[in-house]
């Protein structure tokens, strides 16, 4: 059973395999689209019209265009209106959590420091912005 | 005085002997061009007095002159009158010789001052006097018709003229020495004065300019210790933003690799378990806590960093409100160790809410945290105004103000006094990581949040019987 498709853009490789495999110990079954950058995330959001995602996973620090800049475009127009943003970031700076809500996100996670961590914190954004669906 | 001047220059003088050296230059030629102005006055004065009196000498001659005439004056209409028997010489002869002692009255009011002048005027005036008497007689008609009476009046009254010429020679002689000296003497001392006056001006220009060069010199070097100011301040405002684009890297690229040790050590214990023999589990565990301690480590240099610079605005911050939320945020800790925590009312400062918070908070943690096994931990802070002489190396700027000392006395282990100033040391540990967890960043937290308030923070305890810490913040506020 799906529940739901997830876009993330983050940089880090490692990352993106650490959180598809915390999706799949935690036998979550979800489409995640995986972006490079901030760049591939908003041609993907401007070219197709592709259905609305349920959830975004946004890393802050991206080469091309940050996720400070995808925040903006996309809080900007009533496109994806509706689509919860998570900042996924390392930095715990009260600046950058600061600026992310103010310009619209709906969560900031600080990436966990272990992967049981990591795993327990998918589970728990699964639960509350995925299972509703 | 121009060596003196050139040799004060070369040797390097404090800012405190400068001032003082050029307070006492300005001051002595203050004092001298008073002086100067004074005596020019006083030496004004002086010349009035010589004039006066060298005048006076003058009005003397003239009026002894007068005299003399008068007396010539009266003779020769005598004559005329006996010789042609004309009765109009009578009233001639009389008015002269009626000037006659008053014009010696009025020498008279001029030489009260000289007493052998004055002597022979007396005597002068005695002749004046039969002078008058025998040509007075000589006049009357009565007298005329009698020549043997007028011979013998002629001849006594020409013996006083003859002793009225000698006297008024005499005088005139004494007068006109004395004007010669006056004149001399004057002119001395002119000549004294203006050169006196000389030497004063010169010392005060002298000293005026030997001023003007030391703060012209003073001027030069402050200009000096102000560019240098203001490249040391631009050092220290490019080292604070490395120092903040280093906690950057240190939050984020240091952080990054860390967490990726730790995620993939962690997954491979939890997904390979089976696969892994004791020795290999063992050692990925001590690979996870080696990168969670640095982690730790890296957090907390990091919260250093960031307590470096305030960026927020000081505002009155009432600190038994601080010490309420301190001890709420601890209220756990407190509660698990059953601490109790007793307090005077404490002031309140104008500071950094947050960051006095986290100060009390570390204080009350490490006294909580450090107690000694089987007994309670006891808290006691007390507060005092003190002078700030009795702060230990405090800055001489702060000597003279009002501190508030804060006194957290604690009932734990202590540490031994030579390690009184070491536990301020970021990461300086007195125990084992086994024995007491933490990194050893919260007393250096607490040593930045003192200084960042312009205070200072001391420490002192007997090993086994608990510690004292100090902390002074001034009780006016010094931050802008």
């Amino acid at each position: 059973m799906n529940n739901g498709s997830i876009l993330m853009a983050d940089d880090d490789a490692d990352d993106r395999f650490l959180v598809q495999a915390a999706f799949e110990d935690n036998r979550l079954v979800n489409t995640i689209v995986f972006f490079e950058d901030g760049e591939q995330l908003l041609e993907y959001y401007i070219t197709e019209n592709p259905n609305i995602p349920h959830l975004i996973f946004l890393d802050l620090n991206m080469p091309k265009r940050d996720g400070r800049e995808v925040l903006k475009v996309i809080r900007k127009s009533d496109k994806w209106d509706n689509v919860p943003i998570i900042i996924f970031s390392t930095s715990n700076a009260p600046d950058d959590i600061l600026a992310s809500y103010q310009l619209g996100a709906n969560c900031y996670l600080v990436k966990p420091s272990s992967y049981e961590e990591l795993k327990d914190l998918i589970l728990s954004v699964h639960k509350f912005w995925l299972r509703r669906l | 005085m121009k060596l003196s001047t050139s040799s004060l220059l070369n040797r390097s003088l404090s800012e405190k002997q400068l001032s003082r050296i050029t307070r006492i230059l300005f001051g002595i030629s203050l004092i001298l061009i008073i002086a100067l102005s004074y005596s020019y006055n006083e030496i004004n004065q002086e010349l009035v007095n010589y004039s006066e009196k060298v005048n006076q000498t003058q009005q003397v001659i003239s009026g002894l002159n007068r005299l003399s005439s008068a007396m010539y004056e009266s003779t020769h209409h005598t004559n005329s009158y006996v010789y042609l028997h004309d009765t109009i010489y009578i009233n001639k002869t009389l008015a002269a010789v009626y000037a006659v002692p008053k014009l010696a009255k009025k020498i008279d009011s001029l030489i009260t001052d000289d007493g052998a002048q004055q002597k022979r005027l007396n005597s002068l005036q005695i002749h004046i006097e039969k002078f008058r008497d025998y040509t007075e007689r000589i006049a009357r008609p009565a007298t005329l018709v009698n020549p043997a009476a007028v011979y013998a009046l002629y001849r006594k009254r020409n013996q006083e003229i003859d002793s009225m010429t000698k006297l008024i020679s005499e005088m005139n002689k004494l007068e006109n020495q004395l004007m010669y000296t006056r004149v001399q003497s004057r002119d001395n001392y002119m000549q004294q004065v203006y050169r006196y006056n000389w030497i004063i001006m010169l010392v005060a220009v002298v000293l005026l300019s030997s001023a003007f060069i030391l703060l012209d010199r003073e001027l030069r070097r402050n200009r000096f210790y102000r560019i240098d100011l203001e490249n040391k301040i631009e050092n220290l405002n490019r080292s604070n933003s490395e120092l903040e684009q280093f906690a950057y890297v240190a939050s984020h690229d240091l952080q990054e690799p860390l967490r990726k040790i730790r995620s993939f050590s962690d997954r491979l214990l939890n997904r390979h378990r089976s696969e892994l023999s004791d020795e290999a589990f063992q050692m990925l565990a001590k690979i996870d806590s080696a990168a969670q301690r640095m982690q730790n480590l890296i957090y907390d240099l990091l919260s250093f960093s960031r307590i470096v610079r305030t960026s927020a605005d000081s505002k009155l911050i009432n600190l038994n409100t601080i010490l309420a939320e301190a001890k709420s945020n601890l209220s756990e800790m407190i509660m698990e160790n059953k601490a109790s925590i007793h307090n005077e009312p404490l002031p309140s400062i104008d500071g950094f809410g947050s960051q006095m918070v986290q100060l009390f908070q570390n204080l009350i943690s490490n006294s909580v945290k450090y107690h000694q096994e089987n007994i309670r931990p006891v808290i006691r802070i007390s507060h005092r105004l003190v002078e700030g002489q009795v702060i230990p190396g405090v800055k001489p700027s702060h000597q003279n103000i009002q501190f508030h000392q804060i006194k957290f006395a604690d009932n734990g282990i202590g540490f031994k006094k030579e390690f009184a100033d070491k536990i301020f040391i970021i990461f300086k540990r007195l125990h084992a990581t086994t024995e007491f967890a933490g990194t050893g960043i919260g007393l250096a937290i607490c040593r930045r949040v003192v200084s960042n308030h312009n205070g200072y923070i001391f420490a002192e305890s007997t090993e086994g019987e608990g510690s004292n810490f100090y902390i002074y913040l001034p009780k006016e506020s010094m931050l802008t």
